[in-house]
């Protein structure tokens, strides 16, 4: 895949390879973002049974980590695909692993609030 | 997992300059290689250690198969999404189907299986990552057996509900 030393300009206007690797991954994220808005969605239909005006917490952060999500990836994908058409070699640099490791922390926090809010949906009903 | 033993490249730390010419044995720290593009780099300086700490040396792997990682490893959290969503759907909405037992055994599983799947999610695509660049085998998914067994779990627990239930 590494061009010769003098053709940068033209490469950039094409994908990076055939298998678009780069452009399913940024699908891939925008489906993350997706995931993440309609459980935001759900979570401001049922938690207000059981945490009232408070349930807008968990609504809004799940909104933020989405749409930072959508940005950071987008920003992520112009960035990736300058670097694989650009460099002269594509044994570069690409994740340095703390996209995923904030992500991995959002959705255990995400899923720790879920399981204190279905305890405490628990306790309303069943008494 | 230190992971310095093999490879021609061990020496340095793998983050070499997106512009930066090909397989050079780029230095031997992170601070003082050539940077192409600096502005780009600056705001990376402080994680790009912990990255190659957490990365544990080795070459770059072809980006295409860093990407397919991280593919994988969104749709981990896709799966990690859906098992929490379908733990606070089962609590809230299945008041006149379940008891309250099966109700609460079968919503605790799904969230627990989402909390494991999801936090294992991060390892599993940093262990992928690691033998990618060592160009070792890929070790087999922890969360993969995790995920079935819960699955099953829950379905037993369903299961034996339908068979017991007072109809």
């Amino acid at each position: 895949m590494a061009g010769g030393p003098g053709d940068a300009p033209d490469r950039s206007h094409r994908p990076f390879d055939a298998g678009l690797q780069p452009e399913r991954t940024a699908l891939a994220w925008r489906r993350m973002a997706l995931a993440v808005a309609v459980g935001s969605l759900a979570a401001l239909r049922i938690l207000p049974e059981v945490l009232g005006l408070w349930a807008l917490v968990p609504a809004a952060l799940g909104a933020a980590v989405s749409l930072v999500a959508l940005i950071v990836s987008q920003r992520r994908y112009r960035r990736i695909h300058t670097i694989l058409t650009t460099s002269d070699s594509d044994r570069v640099a690409l994740s340095g692993g703390a996209l995923p490791a904030a992500l991995a922390v959002a959705t255990v926090a995400g899923g720790i609030m879920a399981l204190a809010a279905a305890v405490q949906l628990g306790q309303r009903i069943t008494y | 997992m230190t992971a310095h033993e093999e490879g021609p490249d061990t020496s340095s730390t793998g983050r070499e300059a997106p512009g930066g010419p090909a397989p050079a044995p780029a230095g031997t720290d992170t601070g003082t290689g050539p940077r192409a593009t600096p502005a780009a780099d600056e705001p990376d300086r402080s994680r790009r250690r912990i990255s190659a700490w957490a990365l544990g040396g080795g070459t770059e792997p072809d980006p295409r198969f860093t990407l397919a990682n991280e593919r994988t490893f969104l749709a981990w959290i896709r799966t990690s999404l859906a098992m929490v969503a379908g733990g606070i759907a089962v609590e809230a909405f299945t008041l006149e189907l379940f008891t309250p037992e099966v109700r609460k055994t079968v919503a605790v599983l799904l969230l627990l299986l989402g909390l494991v799947t999801g936090g294992g999610s991060f390892f599993r695509w940093l262990n992928v990552e690691r033998a990618m660049r060592r160009q070792a085998p890929l070790p087999l998914p922890l969360i993969a057996p995790i995920l079935a067994a819960g699955g099953a779990l829950v379905a037993a627990v369903l299961i034996v509900f339908v068979i017991w239930r007072p109809a």
